[in-house]
């Protein structure tokens, strides 16, 4: 397949410049690489989305897709998996839908190992509400609900995650796109529950273009080594979110290590649409016959 | 016949085990039972009582005044002693103090047959039955069935109870015939599984938890799977995920739980994945008086969601309607796409009734999925405004969506298209109306002039009550949503005096019927003390209304 047959022909209304559109063609170039190399069925496929600028990757790529509610992404993708464990989930969400709204989802999510994907466009602020701060934005950021500066320090997603049990934990850079699509075609891959942080300037509300790109560094470049727990931790905590300083920012595979998934667990889980039920009316009721 | 046995203790020491095994000898016997549940919110300690109605004919209600207390404890004499009837009697152990009270000394016959504290209580119930001369056999066999470890002590312990007292009175025979004893909340998840439940999720609240449990029991007989994820946020979203992917889901809940999924039932909504869902309802507000019941959420769960999509709530009377209702329940939230969710509350949940026969259901389980063709609309505008369902997985690409759509599930916020995707939502009313009408929407008892109007778990108390109002119909309506308005505008026209009964403080169901007819009912019997009905306690009131 091409990555044109991925389209879907609905107009794009993400800013002009948006860096959700480098994410989108990650995303795609993904999973047209995944398909070509018989890793995935497209057919198979479900994205997932809460609310935000980057829901509308709903409306951009042609596979099937249930868009929920903000902060809800989560809990629907563990459903769609226990719906239906042969599907191939990639959830998406925002750093405001995932560290705030939706953040119990989160951690629950890295004890769970569901074997799905999840996409964070963490982009540090509200944009499509017009700026606010989120528990991702860096301490004293200004912003229309916060004009005195945020008083706390950021989220940091990557230790929560590994604290929380995330067994794929890795960060892409949304101004890097072969990189990311590596990124993403390796958690679509990984056995369990895979996340990956974007970081995204937000060339409307939390442009850090020019800090990311002189910070960043690609971990595969410094032999880090992502199987060991200590040391992703290590690297987790090298950078703290915020804009000041010379931090080394680290993007690529922090962690990954396999365990049993969530699905494991169940053995009646299955594909339930295929079974058909015939359930014994009287063997059920009879119980209950003195 | 009536006979009205309370049995008290602490928490912890066996008083609702106790009555429902009572309830199941009785039942086994022949006899029609109802067992009332009354426990605070603790785990060891305080006081909690089981109240059983047994008749020769059928009885829906507890009463509040008894033929025998048998009592594990002295707050139990406390509390009911006064309650006795006029020839009534405490059973109990001979260390408990009070008035015309049978004492057994427990100790000294625990100890011939070496039997642990606990077998105390299968000591009495031996005795209980001699003084009714009913014969032994079916009260062993009972305890059998209903006690897999033990049993020849409890055997033993029943044995020396029945021959230790005489007999004290003679109950009127009862029909041989083996009866249904259960509770409304065995009957949901039983009627769950009737449907060809496939997932359950639930997160443990009061009193929706049987039904968490007694599925989670079920699943690998039964083939399904319950899911106890991290909250009630979770437990909806995830459910209609699982329901996305082809999955048969249901949830359950309380109201403080079902405030939390509120915005995902507006998801459903527009999203259509079909749903079930299980309010139990329970004293609020906020946590209120959590282990007791109320009728306080009706017109939450009518109008549960922002924004205005078609749903439908039934509300069922008893643990058979609730076996029934949820059934039909499956079939409506499938076949049309929408949520049906079945409101009870903790009496009907918890409560055990006794009926004669469960007859085969005629909705039979089905998914009404469809093969897609490759240019598939999930929201293809129909004649019924239902379209037709598929899952992804296939050759097609099954959008789904929170966001207004056209009929392939694209975004739009095109007013003609937003319009358009109303319309056809709200078709599918006119439809799910008219198979509603095919299921007994409402239901009327009795013959009279005048009319008592309710809903759910009132029924019981109610009907026991009818026994002996004269001149009176009682109205019982059960589909709420989609609300079966012209039958209830007919019957209110054609009676005299028209009384509301309802278990809160405003009376919910007649801002219901005021709003679908136009008609106000002025007068309502209002009980809001976080405990259910009496049929005593509804004479009493009809009498003082109606003065």
């Amino acid at each position: 397949m091409k990555i044109e047959d991925l389209t879907t022909g609905q107009k794009i209304t993400w800013c002009p410049g948006c860096t959700d559109f480098g994410i989108l063609s990650g995303v795609k170039q993904a999973i047209v690489n995944l398909v070509n190399n018989n890793k995935i069925d497209l057919n198979k496929i479900v994205g997932v989305s809460g609310v935000g600028c980057y829901d509308k990757i709903y409306d951009y790529i042609n596979i099937n897709f249930f868009h929920t509610l903000h902060g809800r992404t989560l809990p629907t993708v563990f459903g769609i998996k226990i719906g239906n464990p042969e599907l191939t989930v990639i959830g998406f969400g925002g750093d405001g839908a995932t560290y705030a709204e939706g953040i119990a989802h989160f951690v629950h999510s890295c004890r769970y190992n569901v074997d799905a994907t999840f996409i964070v466009f963490n982009n540090q602020v509200f944009s499509l509400t017009t700026g606010q701060a989120t528990p991702a934005s860096e301490k004293g950021l200004i912003t229309p609900s916060t004009p005195l500066g945020t008083g706390e320090k950021p989220i940091n997603p990557l230790t929560l995650a590994l604290t929380c049990g995330g067994g794929f934990v890795a960060r892409g850079f949304a101004l890097d796109i072969p990189h990311l699509t590596k990124l993403i075609e390796e958690a679509i891959t990984h056995k369990g529950f895979s996340f990956i942080d974007i970081l995204q300037p937000c060339i409307s509300y939390h442009n850090t273009t020019q800090f990311l790109r002189e910070h960043i560094y690609k971990l595969e470049e410094v032999n880090h080594n992502s199987g060991n727990y200590e040391e992703a931790m290590k690297k987790s905590l090298e950078w703290d979110y915020c804009y000041d300083g010379k931090p080394k920012i680290p993007i690529g595979v922090f962690y990954k290590t396999e365990k049993p998934t969530y699905e494991e667990h169940w053995p009646q889980l299955k594909t339930w649409h295929k079974i058909e039920r015939k359930p014994d009316f009287r063997k059920i009721i009879e119980e209950y016959k003195s | 016949m009536e006979k009205q046995i309370l049995i008290g203790g602490a928490a912890g020491q066996g008083s609702a085990k106790t009555a429902l095994l009572i309830g199941k000898i009785f039942t086994g016997l022949g006899y029609y039972v109802f067992n009332y549940r009354d426990y605070p919110s603790l785990i060891k300690g305080g006081h909690n009582f089981n109240v059983l109605k047994v008749s020769d004919k059928p009885v829906y209600s507890h009463e509040k005044s008894y033929d025998i207390i048998f009592a594990l404890d002295q707050e139990t004499i406390r509390l009911h002693g006064k309650k006795l009837n006029e020839e009534g009697f405490v059973l109990g152990d001979k260390n408990l103090k009070g008035d015309n009270k049978v004492s057994i000394d427990l100790s000294s016959i625990l100890e011939k047959i070496g039997a642990p504290r606990k077998a105390g209580n299968d000591i009495l119930i031996g005795a209980l039955f001699k003084f009714f001369g009913l014969p032994l056999e079916p009260v062993l066999k009972t305890a059998r069935k209903e006690f897999k470890k033990n049993v020849e002590i409890i055997e033993k312990a029943i044995k020396e109870g029945y021959n230790i007292v005489d007999q004290k009175t003679e109950l009127q025979k009862s029909q041989a015939q083996e009866k249904y004893f259960l509770t409304g909340n065995e009957a949901i998840a039983s009627g769950a599984i009737a449907s060809g439940l496939d997932i359950y999720i639930a997160y443990p609240i009061t009193p929706a938890t049987p039904v968490l449990h007694i599925l989670a029991s079920k699943q690998i007989e039964n083939n399904f799977m319950v899911v106890q994820p991290e909250n009630e946020i979770a437990v909806i979203n995830a459910a209609l995920g699982a329901g996305y992917a082809g999955a048969m889901s249901m949830v359950g809940t309380s109201g403080a739980g079902f405030a939390l999924m509120t915005e995902a039932i507006s998801l459903q909504g527009i999203s259509e994945v079909p749903l079930v869902l299980y309010l139990s309802q329970r004293t609020g507000p906020a946590t209120g008086v959590p282990t007791y019941s109320s009728q306080g959420d009706l017109k939450f769960a009518v109008n549960a969601g922002h924004g205005e999509f078609p749903h439908v709530v039934v509300a069922p009377g008893d643990p058979k309607e609730c076996f029934y209702r949820t059934i039909e329940a499956f079939y409506l939230a499938n076949k049309y796409r929408i949520i049906s969710m079945i409101l009870g509350d903790k009496h009907v949940g918890e409560s055990n009734y006794t009926f004669d026969e469960f007859e085969e259901p005629e909705i039979k389980p089905s998914r009404f999925l469809t093969t897609p063709s490759k240019d598939y609309k999930n929201y293809l505008i129909t004649e019924n405004g239902v379209s037709p369902r598929s899952v992804p997985g296939q050759n097609a690409k099954v959008k789904a969506t929170s966001y207004e759509h056209n009929e392939y599930g694209y975004t739009t916020e095109d007013e003609k298209e937003v319009k358009k995707m109303n319309d056809k939502r709200f078709k599918k009313i006119k439809f799910i109306k008219e198979e509603i009408n095919k299921m007994k929407p409402v239901s009327v008892y009795g013959k009279g002039k005048n009319l008592i109007i309710g809903w759910g778990s009132t029924k019981g108390a109610i009907l026991d009550a009818m026994k002996k109002l004269e001149n009176f119909r009682f109205l019982q309506i059960s589909y709420i949503c989609p609300f079966p308005k012209e039958i209830v505008k007919k019957e209110i026209e054609n009676s005299n005096e028209i009384i509301l009964i309802e278990n809160n403080a405003t009376g919910l169901l007649g801002d219901i019927i005021a709003e679908q007819t136009g008609k106000i009912i002025e007068k309502k019997i209002l009980k809001y003390d976080s405990r259910v009905f009496t049929s005593e306690e509804i004479i009493n009131e009809v009498g003082k209304v109606l003065k």
